[in-house]
């Protein structure tokens, strides 16, 4: 990753906005998986005690139903049970609970007078509206556990997926960042180096050839004091000197 | 109506072999100790061979025990029926209607949820006085309203067309199913009493007069306590059944509203305060109104039970029989049931069973 960024420094600045951003967005998302899982923790002890009533009101149920069968014969209860047309109605809304929409079921005419069962009172016995009224109870848990188990699984999803943005943030996207921020700092670094290192040289050979220009020129204002006869000399000397170049 | 001679003598000679052929005790302790397919091959050794071989084909488990119980217990009560004559038919008829009633209940929850009519036919117990091409009739009809036409020259015709326009106010067959019973337990005590003073006060009609009223009162005691507990905003004088007693309309209807009151009215009441007093107990601190119903329909057997030992060639005898024998009916079922749905041995015999 890191070898196919350029190591610009406007690319810097960029990772370095990059960086900043997913590390507020990571200490957001901490926050929020934190945050979830609390109230996903309360709805986990709200979810365990339904889930027991359930069972239980599930079990009384099978147990009235059985008793009543046995009673009163599966043809009686069954007609009693035929007795009732109208299915109870069930309406579904959402609330939503840091950032996640859970359903909200609200259920009516679940549980019903003796006079709403549909069957006629005088011939029938307790047995038959205990059996009924156990069932009604059990829908009424069913319908209790279908919220708040389907809200603890939304939950549950949502911090799946939020824990996965803080680790890949985490382990992965903070990381790339962090290597590239050091790979191009580095570079940048190098590259001063040896943008320095070359400048010096520059003004290492700058020096140099202004020391011997100044060599040179030493030399030239030290000819003249040695005398007049050899004025000439100098000159052809130089021309000489000059005309080796020039004759290689 | 049957007409000619009341003939108890011969009815009851005939009841006292059926009833020889009742199950006893030990037959039930066998029975409880088996599971469904030993229960069926037992009955098939039994009084019910017949129609446990009918219904092989059709139905298995349970079901086959259920259906070979019914259709035995109608074969019984027709017999009963064929072989009186004169006034004892019509006080045994009276009596039966209970299944003219279940079957009618049968046919119009069928007919209200479009039940096809060969499974509403299978429902049905043909023990009471509604004959085979009246039901048949029934069972052609697609409406409510239909069948009710069709029973219009019995006794269900009027409160049914009455009832039918809270039916059609309300959709449910509250209304329907309660002026059926209603019917089934106002002509119980039809030319057999008119007010305490009219009652005979001895003799066998005096006693069966004293059953019925028991049968009565015990309807209306269960009626009561029911709607005392389900708390709903009913009218209890619509469920008043009259011809007890142990409550009159007004007195039902201040007792529904204090259970504990209504409780203590029963058990003080001098006819069935002592006889029903451990059940009183056991209601005063169960939530269950199950174990007091239990022990109302035990008593209402002990009841027949001793009517029929003080007058054995009376009405009461055959009564006695027709309970005991919906009672045998009621304990294989129950036992049949309970142990196909895993209940213990000792739970079967202290919940279900009445010996």
């Amino acid at each position: 990753m890191a070898k196919d960024v350029k190591p610009t420094r406007k690319n810097l600045m960029e990772i370095e906005d990059r960086i900043e951003l997913s590390e507020r967005g990571h200490g957001t998302l901490e926050k929020k998986r934190d945050g979830l899982i609390m109230e996903f923790m309360d709805i986990l002890d709200k979810a365990q005690d339904v889930r027991g009533d359930l069972a239980q009101d599930y079990e009384d149920a099978q147990k009235k139903i059985n008793m009543a069968r046995a009673m009163e014969g599966d043809v009686a209860v069954r007609g009693a049970a035929a007795a009732l047309q109208e299915h109870p109605e069930i309406t579904t809304e959402s609330k939503n609970i840091m950032g996640v929409v859970v359903p909200q079921i609200e259920s009516s005419r679940v549980s019903k007078s003796l006079d709403q069962r549909g069957y006629g009172i005088m011939g029938t016995s307790a047995r038959i509206d205990e059996a009924a009224e156990a069932y009604e109870d059990l829908l009424e848990s069913i319908i209790l556990a279908a919220e708040v188990e389907t809200a603890m699984k939304k939950m549950l999803r949502e911090i799946e997926t939020t824990k996965r943005r803080v680790n890949a943030l985490e382990f992965k996207l903070l990381p790339d960042l962090y290597d590239n921020q050091e790979y191009i700092e580095q570079k940048l670094e190098e590259q001063e180096r040896e943008e320095t290192f070359r400048l010096k040289k520059i003004k290492e050979k700058k020096e140099q050839q202004e020391k011997e220009e100044r060599q040179a020129e030493a030399e030239d204002e030290a000819a003249p004091d040695v005398g007049d006869e050899s004025t000439a000399e100098p000159d052809m000397e130089q021309s000489t000197a000059g005309g080796v170049p020039g004759g290689d | 109506m049957s007409v000619g001679a009341s003939n108890p003598e011969y009815v009851n000679a005939r009841v006292r072999s059926r009833r020889a052929s009742l199950f006893a005790d030990e037959d039930y302790r066998k029975l409880i100790r088996m599971g469904p397919s030993g229960i069926a091959r037992f009955m098939e050794e039994s009084e019910y061979e017949r129609e446990i071989n009918e219904l092989g084909a059709r139905f298995s488990g349970v079901d086959l025990i259920e259906y070979a119980l019914n259709r035995n217990l109608a074969k019984h009560f027709q017999d009963l029926l064929d072989w009186s004559d004169g006034r004892l038919y019509d006080l045994i008829a009276r009596y039966l209607r209970k299944f003219d009633v279940w079957n009618l209940k049968t046919i119009i929850r069928g007919i209200y949820t479009e039940t096809d009519p060969e499974e509403i036919r299978t429902d049905l117990i043909m023990a009471g006085e509604l004959d085979e091409a009246t039901i048949d009739r029934l069972l052609e009809v697609d409406e409510i309203e239909d069948a009710i036409e069709v029973l219009n020259r019995t006794i269900y015709y009027e409160p049914l067309t009455e009832a039918y326009e809270e039916f059609e106010e309300t959709g449910a067959l509250v209304p329907l199913e309660n002026a059926l019973d209603r019917e089934f337990y106002e002509h119980l005590l039809d030319d057999l009493s008119r007010g305490p003073i009219a009652e005979p006060q001895e003799g066998p009609e005096a006693k069966y007069v004293e059953f019925l009223q028991a049968e009565i009162d015990f309807r209306n005691a269960r009626n009561a306590l029911r709607l005392a507990r389900s708390g709903a905003d009913l009218d209890p004088a619509s469920y008043y059944i009259e011809g007890g007693v142990l409550f009159d309309q007004s007195e039902l209807s201040r007792l529904v509203n204090d259970y504990d009151a209504l409780v203590d009215h029963i058990g003080e009441n001098k006819r069935y305060g002592k006889r029903l007093s451990g059940a009183m107990d056991r209601l005063r601190n169960a939530d269950s109104l199950i174990q007091f119903e239990h022990a109302l329909d035990a008593a209402l057997l002990e009841y027949a039970d001793t009517l029929s030992s003080i007058y054995p060639a009376s009405i009461s005898a055959v009564l006695s029989y027709i309970l005991a024998k919906e009672r045998e009916v009621e304990n294989i079922r129950a036992i049949a049931r309970g142990r196909e749905v895993g209940l213990e041995e000792s739970e079967i015999e202290e919940e279900l069973v009445i010996l």
